[in-house]
């Protein structure tokens, strides 16, 4: 498996290069029109993610790629397994680079006596880690949990015919349940249950709420990852390259 | 002598397209040209060998392992004996060539860089050039490049040569020999460029339509073979004369007489010494062998 890991961070690491300083530039745009610097590191969490398992995927496809690494000693255990290693790097390492870059842009506003709303909203807070620390776990979890749809489907079909089916997968099954559900009236109180969801949001905010939501959103992103990772052993297994 | 590759019985369904009953073995020792026409199953055989895919009757093995196994982890340490190059470059496009080492000294224990080096210099590729930037042929010497420098005992080579000018294509034959002297070593070579099978393959298998056509010395074929340029009386002398069994009177005919396959030429020559009977060349053999008529 490290190997195979090794092998896709070497392919990866130029894209990751570029994607290191796009992100830098989205999340500080994104953080300059929320203003607040705590949209930086949770868009880069979850873009990283995201453009990690999309991205690995699009290299397999590349002068056969896939099919030529099947010839190197590796198993296609080896190749499941250091994909998913290699996805979490790229996620922990955009949140790492984002959360830098939120330290640094209120740093730098910091230091520059920036004025105004954005003077403000970028000014050191140290209440604003908690919440920033929440925030990025939450996109952590979205960021996995995409990660973790796609990437079997890659596994599967190829990066090709993945592509054309991916779209309504995702509309099948993160906008449709939100915009039923929206429409229904059920988010007014029609679904049981809802209190305790109520209960558990106020708990988020305060300090033991908190740390153990970044830990929930933690350990569902684990689990994720590694029911994903199941599914696309069996998968890869049977797929005919 | 023992078989580096042994296949009984590979069989394999697509729509449209079936392996059947796929024979083919590699001993030590031995270069082994695969030849056939496009689509007639050469790169199926080769990656149903290399357990790319899994086949639907048969056995393989690789190097004594079975192939059916070389994607499973413990298939990996044969892996590690087996260079491999398809008919273009297999690599991301990005990649640098200090990256290609780098990618291959991850996945093989054995990775000799100093060697990758050298022969990277020696094929003059641009180590600063990108996959993208390499023409077809410097893609090709880059391949084999990476297959040459981490100690394999086997080559698999799909079309390896193709795309290589003719001094390019002399070195990858001479390294090929030098490679197969060695003890414990092989090479199992597809191509359609015959002419380098005959300076340097030991043996000869043809598939056509996923079946094994003929497995030959490829003396036998050179040497020994010849083609008769017949005209038609002639034809008729040579059939009646007996010298070539009936059914295995193989014949092609032409706009200007006939072909005959001649099994040995000299024999041939002292009772014909009036019909022209040139060598016969792998082309010669696979097309009278594919297109002709058997009287």
């Amino acid at each position: 498996m490290k190997r195979a890991y090794l092998i896709e961070m070497t392919i990866f690491r130029d894209y990751a290069k570029q994607l290191v300083g796009l992100g830098l530039i989205v999340s500080l745009c994104i953080g300059l029109g929320m203003q607040t610097p705590l949209a930086m590191p949770a868009t880069l969490t979850c873009m990283f993610f995201m453009m990690g398992a999309m991205g690995l995927a699009a290299y397999d496809e590349l002068n056969h790629w896939g099919l030529f690494r099947l010839t190197l000693p590796l198993s296609r255990r080896d190749v499941v397994l250091g994909r998913y290693g290699a996805i979490v790097t790229l996620g922990l390492a955009g949140m790492v680079v984002g959360l830098v870059g939120a330290l640094v842009a209120m740093g730098v506003a910091g230091a520059l006596g920036l004025g105004g709303e954005v003077g403000e909203a970028f000014s050191f807070d140290a209440e604003l880690m908690g919440p920033m620390l929440f925030v990025t776990s939450f996109t952590l979890l979205i960021g996995s949990v995409v990660a973790s749809v796609v990437t079997p489907i890659y596994f599967r079909l190829g990066q090709t015919r993945a592509t054309q089916i991916l779209p309504t997968a995702i509309a099948l099954l993160f906008v449709v349940p939100v915009a039923v559900l929206g429409n229904s009236g059920m988010l007014d109180g029609g679904i049981p249950g809802l209190d305790l969801l109520s209960d558990l949001l106020a708990a988020l905010e305060t300090p033991a709420g908190m740390v153990a939501g970044v830990a929930a959103c933690v350990a569902v992103s684990a689990v994720a990852l590694a029911v994903s990772a199941a599914l696309s052993l069996k998968l890869y297994e049977r797929r005919e390259l | 002598m023992s078989a580096l590759i042994e296949a009984r019985g590979l069989t394999k369904h697509y729509d449209g397209f079936s392996l059947e009953g796929v024979d083919l073995t590699v001993n030590e020792g031995e270069v082994v040209g695969f030849i056939g026409q496009n689509g007639a199953g050469k790169s199926t055989t080769i990656k149903a060998l290399l357990g790319l895919f899994p086949v639907d009757g048969g056995k393989a093995y690789v190097l004594g392992a079975p192939s059916a196994e070389l994607s499973h982890p413990s298939g990996a340490a044969t892996k590690e004996q087996i260079g491999v190059v398809f008919d273009a470059i297999s690599l991301p496009e990005h990649l640098r060539m200090a990256d290609v080492g780098r990618i291959y000294a991850r996945a093989y224990a054995t990775w000799d860089a100093r060697r990758f080096e050298h022969l990277t210099a020696e094929f003059g590729l641009d180590a600063k050039k990108t996959v993208k930037e390499l023409s077809r042929g410097m893609g090709m010497k880059l391949s084999l490049a990476c297959a040459f420098a981490h100690d394999a005992r086997l080559l698999i080579l799909d079309e390896a040569t193709a795309g290589l000018d003719p001094m390019a294509r002399d070195e990858v034959l001479d390294r090929l020999r030098d490679f197969v002297a060695e003890p414990g070593r092989a090479v199992l070579m597809s191509s359609h460029i015959t002419s380098d099978l005959e300076r340097i393959a030991d043996r000869i298998v043809c598939i056509d339509a996923g079946h094994i056509i003929f497995d030959l010395p490829k003396d036998v074929i050179t040497d020994e073979m010849g083609i008769a340029r017949c005209r038609v009386a002639d034809f008729e002398r040579v059939a009646a004369s007996g010298i070539i069994p009936e059914r295995d009177l193989r014949y092609l005919r032409h706009e200007y007489g006939i072909d005959v396959l001649v099994p040995d030429r000299f024999a041939f020559a002292e009772n014909f010494p009036d019909i022209p009977c040139d060598r016969m060349t792998i082309d010669d053999y696979m097309a009278l062998t594919l297109k002709g008529g058997v009287r």
